[in-house]
C-alpha cells in the first residue's frame, strides 16, 4: 500500500484528519524512545545527578520534580505520565517522601516495567540506615510523620555515595553489558564523596558552630554527618507552617541557647526567618538549596558549609 | 471511633464478618504489629467527613423537596475508603458513603434517614501496556467535574448542569471501562467505557437520564483528554465527553460535553501562590415519545486563586437552560424545568492542613421550577451562605491532577 500517496490524495476532510493524527502519533512515539538505552526517570534531581554520574551515557535519565519544589507536595501532572509510559526504570528516595505523587503516576501510566514491587522500581531510603525511624504510636496530630524514617538524605554526601551504588547494582540488573562500567562509576563517586566528606568536617570542627535552626527537617542527615545539634525547627510539627506563638518560643530558645544560624529550604518563604531575624540579635537567616538540580551535589553541600563558616566568622 | 456502630454499619450492607474483622483489627493492633502487616492484611482505610451548616431563604420551608436543601447544621457526607493493591498490576477501591437524606414524612414533617450507599467499587488494572482496564462502579469518565468526590468540588455544591443533567449522584454506574494513553509526545487519552444505566431503586433512581426498562441496553461513552505543559508552571488540559443510550422513555438520551482548565503554579515558592481556571459546558437531549426532543444544556466557569499557604479564593458564575421538556408526567416522568437558571458562587478557603480545610461560601442563584417555586410560596432568587469543615483520617488517595 502507498501510505504517502493515500495520504497525501485523500479526497476526504476527515480521512486527511485521522491519517495526520495516526502520523504525528508515530512521530512523537518513535522520538520518545531512544534505541537501546536504558530509560530512567527519578522523582527528585538529586536522585538524576546520581544517575547521570554512574550511568555517564549508557542511560538516558530524567527528573519528575524539581529543586526548588518541596518533593512532599509535587502535583501528579499527567504529563508525567508520558515520561513514565517508557521508561525501564523510576528510582525514588522512598519513606513515603514521594508516596502522594508517584503511585498514581505510575498507575496512570499502565507501563509494567515499572510497578511497585518490580525490578523497575527502586526506593533507595530504605537501605540507607534512615533516621528518625518512628517509634511508638504514630498519629497525625504529630504532624506528617514518615513512620519509616526521614526520607532527605540527599544532603548526606556518604549516603549520596552508598545510594550511588544501589543505583549502580541495579542498572547493572537490567543492563549487564555496562554493569562493570556502571559500578566502577558509582565507586569512584562514593570515594570522592568520602574524601570531600573529611574536608568539610575539618572546616566544620574548626568553625566552630554547633547547633542550628531548621524550616523542616530536611537537613537532619546533613547535620549528623557533620556533627551538628538540631531540635528547633520553625515549623511546629513536620509539615504544619510556622505559627506565631511556636515562633515565639523558638525565638527564646535561639536567645538562651545562643544559635545563630537558620536555614530555610528554598521552596519556604522567608516570612518567619524575617521575624526571627528581627528579634535575635546577630542571628544570620539563610535560605538555601537543598537539592542538586542547578548545580551539582558537592556545589551544594559546599554552599552549606560555606553559610555555617559565615555563621561562625560573625559570632 | 464507635467501633460497633461501623461494624454494624458495615455488617449491615450485607459484609462478612471476616472483613469486618479485618477493619477493626486494623485500630487494634500495636502500632509496630500494624505496621509490619496492614500491607498485606488490611486494605489502606480512610475516612473523610464534610460538616456543612447552611442558611438559604429558601431552606427556611418545614418541607424539603426538588432543589431544596434544609437550613442548619448537618452531616453532609462521609465517605470511608478501602484500598489495596491486588498484585503488582492491579488494584481494588471501595468508596462508601454514609449521608443523612431528608424527604417530608406523613405527618408533613421532615424526615431523616441515614443512608449507607456504595459511592465506587472497581477493580482497576495496568497489566495491558499503556492501558487502564477498570471494571465495578465507578465514577463516569464523563467531562471534569463528575469525577470528583463531594470533598474535592472547588465549590461546595456540584454545578448546575452536573446535578440537573446527570443527577444528584452524577453518572456513576457499573460498568466496563479502557483508557488508552496514546503514543504521542504529550499527555493524550482516549477512555472508552460501557454502563448499564441502571441503578437505585424506583424511589430513587440512579442515572435517570439513563434508566433503560431492558437490563440489555447499556450506555457508550467515550473521553478524550489532552493535557500539554506550557511551561513548567503551567499546563492548559482540554478534554471532550459524549455517551448514549437508551432511556427510560423507550428512546435515546445522548450526552456531549467539553471542560477547558488551565493551571499556573510557580516552580519556585509555588507552595504559596497558585491559579485555576476551568470552563465545562454539557448537553443532554433526551428524545421523548412523539413530541420533540427535550434539551438541557448548562456551562460553568470557575476560577481559583490560592494567595498564602492555606489560603484560597474561589469563584463561579454558570447558567443552565432547558428547552423541549414535555409537562405530561406520561410522556416524560422527569422532565427539566423549561427555563433559564443562573447562579453565582464566591468563597474562602482556609486549609489547616493537608487534611482538613474550612469553607466559607455565598451563593446566589436565579430561577427554579415554576411548580415548585408557586406550591412552596418562594421567590425566584435563592441567597445562600454554607460553611464547610472537611476532616480526613486515614488513607486518602491523592486527587487525579
Amino acid at each position: 500500500m502507498n501510505w504517502t500517496k493515500n495520504f497525501s490524495n485523500s479526497a476526504s476532510p476527515a480521512k486527511s484528519t485521522w491519517n495526520l493524527f495516526f502520523l504525528v502519533m508515530a512521530i512523537g512515539g518513535a522520538a520518545s524512545s531512544a534505541q537501546g538505552k536504558l530509560q530512567v526517570v527519578t522523582t527528585t534531581p538529586d536522585l538524576r545527578q546520581l544517575v547521570e554520574t554512574v550511568g555517564s551515557m549508557d542511560v538516558n535519565v530524567s527528573a519528575l520534580a524539581k529543586g526548588t519544589q518541596d518533593p512532599h507536595l509535587i502535583e501528579a501532572k499527567p504529563s508525567f505520565m508520558v515520561r513514565l509510559r517508557d521508561a525501564d526504570l523510576v528510582i525514588a528516595q522512598g519513606l513515603e517522601l514521594e508516596e502522594a505523587w508517584i503511585k498514581p503516576l505510575i498507575e496512570g501510566c499502565s507501563n509494567r516495567k515499572i510497578a511497585m514491587g518490580t525490578k523497575g522500581y527502586l526506593e533507595l531510603g530504605g537501605s540507607l540506615n534512615p533516621l528518625e525511624v518512628a517509634s511508638g504510636q504514630v498519629t497525625r496530630a504529630g504532624g506528617d510523620v514518615h513512620p519509616g524514617g526521614n526520607p532527605h538524605f540527599q544532603l548526606d554526601p556518604i549516603r549520596m555515595g552508598q545510594a550511588a551504588r544501589l543505583i549502580a547494582d541495579r542498572l547493572a540488573e537490567l543492563d549487564p553489558a555496562h554493569g562493570k562500567a556502571f559500578l566502577e562509576r558509582a565507586r569512584q563517586f562514593e570515594g570522592q564523596m568520602t574524601e570531600k566528606t573529611k574536608a568539610w568536617q575539618k572546616r566544620i570542627d574548626t568553625c566552630g558552630v554547633k547547633e542550628v535552626v531548621t524550616h523542616h527537617k530536611t537537613f537532619s542527615y546533613f547535620l549528623d554527618r557533620f556533627k551538628l545539634k538540631s531540635d528547633i525547627q520553625l515549623e511546629p510539627r513536620p509539615g504544619i507552617p510556622p505559627t506565631a506563638s511556636h515562633l515565639i518560643d523558638v525565638i527564646e530558645q535561639m536567645k538562651k541557647r545562643k544559635i545563630s544560624l537558620v536555614l530555610i529550604e528554598e521552596y519556604f518563604a522567608d516570612d518567619a526567618g524575617e521575624k526571627i531575624q528581627r528579634e535575635v540579635p546577630g542571628v544570620i537567616v539563610q535560605r538555601v538549596a537543598v537539592s542538586a538540580d542547578a548545580q551539582p551535589l558537592q556545589e551544594v553541600i559546599e554552599a552549606l558549609v560555606k553559610t555555617i563558616e559565615r555563621a561562625c566568622s560573625k559570632k | 471511633m464507635n467501633s460497633k456502630i461501623l461494624c454494624s454499619v458495615l455488617l449491615g450492607f450485607s459484609f462478612r464478618f471476616s472483613f469486618c474483622f479485618f477493619f477493626l483489627s486494623s485500630f487494634l493492633l500495636s502500632p509496630s504489629t500494624f505496621a509490619a502487616t496492614n500491607t498485606l492484611r488490611t486494605p489502606d482505610i480512610g475516612v473523610d467527613t464534610l460538616l456543612l451548616y447552611r442558611n438559604s431563604n429558601w431552606g427556611k420551608a418545614d418541607e424539603v423537596g426538588d432543589d431544596l436543601g434544609r437550613n442548619g447544621l448537618n452531616v453532609q457526607e462521609a465517605e470511608i475508603g478501602f484500598r489495596s493493591d491486588v498484585d503488582p498490576y492491579s488494584r481494588l477501591t471501595m468508596v462508601l458513603t454514609v449521608s443523612p437524606t431528608l424527604s417530608t414524612g406523613t405527618t408533613g414533617l421532615v424526615k431523616e434517614e441515614w443512608k449507607v450507599m456504595p459511592e465506587e467499587l472497581f477493580a482497576e488494572s495496568s497489566y495491558f501496556s499503556a492501558t487502564t482496564i477498570k471494571v465495578g462502579k465507578f465514577k463516569a469518565a464523563f467531562g471534569k467535574h463528575n469525577l470528583l468526590h463531594t470533598h474535592a468540588f472547588p465549590l461546595v455544591d456540584a454545578p448546575l448542569a452536573n446535578t440537573l443533567l446527570l443527577g444528584e449522584e452524577g453518572l456513576n454506574d457499573v460498568g466496563l471501562s479502557a483508557a488508552f494513553l496514546l503514543p504521542v509526545s504529550w499527555f493524550s487519552e482516549l477512555t472508552l467505557q460501557y454502563l448499564r444505566g441502571a441503578g437505585g431503586d424506583d424511589k430513587d433512581p440512579a442515572n435517570p437520564e439513563f434508566h433503560s426498562p431492558s437490563p440489555a441496553a447499556g450506555v457508550g461513552l467515550a473521553h478524550f483528554k489532552n493535557l500539554i505543559d506550557l511551561s513548567d508552571e503551567a499546563t492548559f488540559e482540554a478534554g471532550l465527553s459524549w455517551a448514549q443510550g437508551p432511556n427510560s422513555l423507550r428512546t435515546t438520551t445522548s450526552l456531549v460535553g467539553a471542560d477547558l482548565t488551565f493551571k499556573w503554579r510557580p516552580a519556585v515558592l509555588g507552595l504559596y501562590r497558585s491559579f485555576i481556571l476551568g470552563v465545562e459546558w454539557m448537553q443532554r437531549t433526551r428524545g421523548q415519545p412523539d413530541s420533540a426532543d427535550e434539551v438541557g444544556s448548562g456551562a460553568n466557569i470557575w476560577l481559583q486563586f490560592q494567595f498564602a499557604e492555606r489560603w484560597s479564593a474561589l469563584t463561579r458564575t454558570e447558567y443552565f437552560k432547558a428547552d423541549g421538556a414535555s409537562g405530561d408526567p406520561l410522556v416524560n416522568p422527569a422532565p427539566l424545568a423549561n427555563d433559564l437558571f443562573t447562579r453565582q458562587a464566591v468563597a474562602l478557603q482556609f486549609r489547616m492542613s493537608e487534611f482538613s480545610f474550612l469553607k466559607i461560601e455565598y451563593d446566589h442563584r436565579h430561577g427554579l421550577a415554576e411548580d415548585v417555586r408557586l406550591t412552596k410560596g418562594l421567590s425566584a432568587d435563592e441567597n445562600k451562605i454554607m460553611l464547610q469543615a472537611d476532616f480526613l483520617i486515614g488513607f486518602h488517595p491523592p486527587h487525579s491532577y
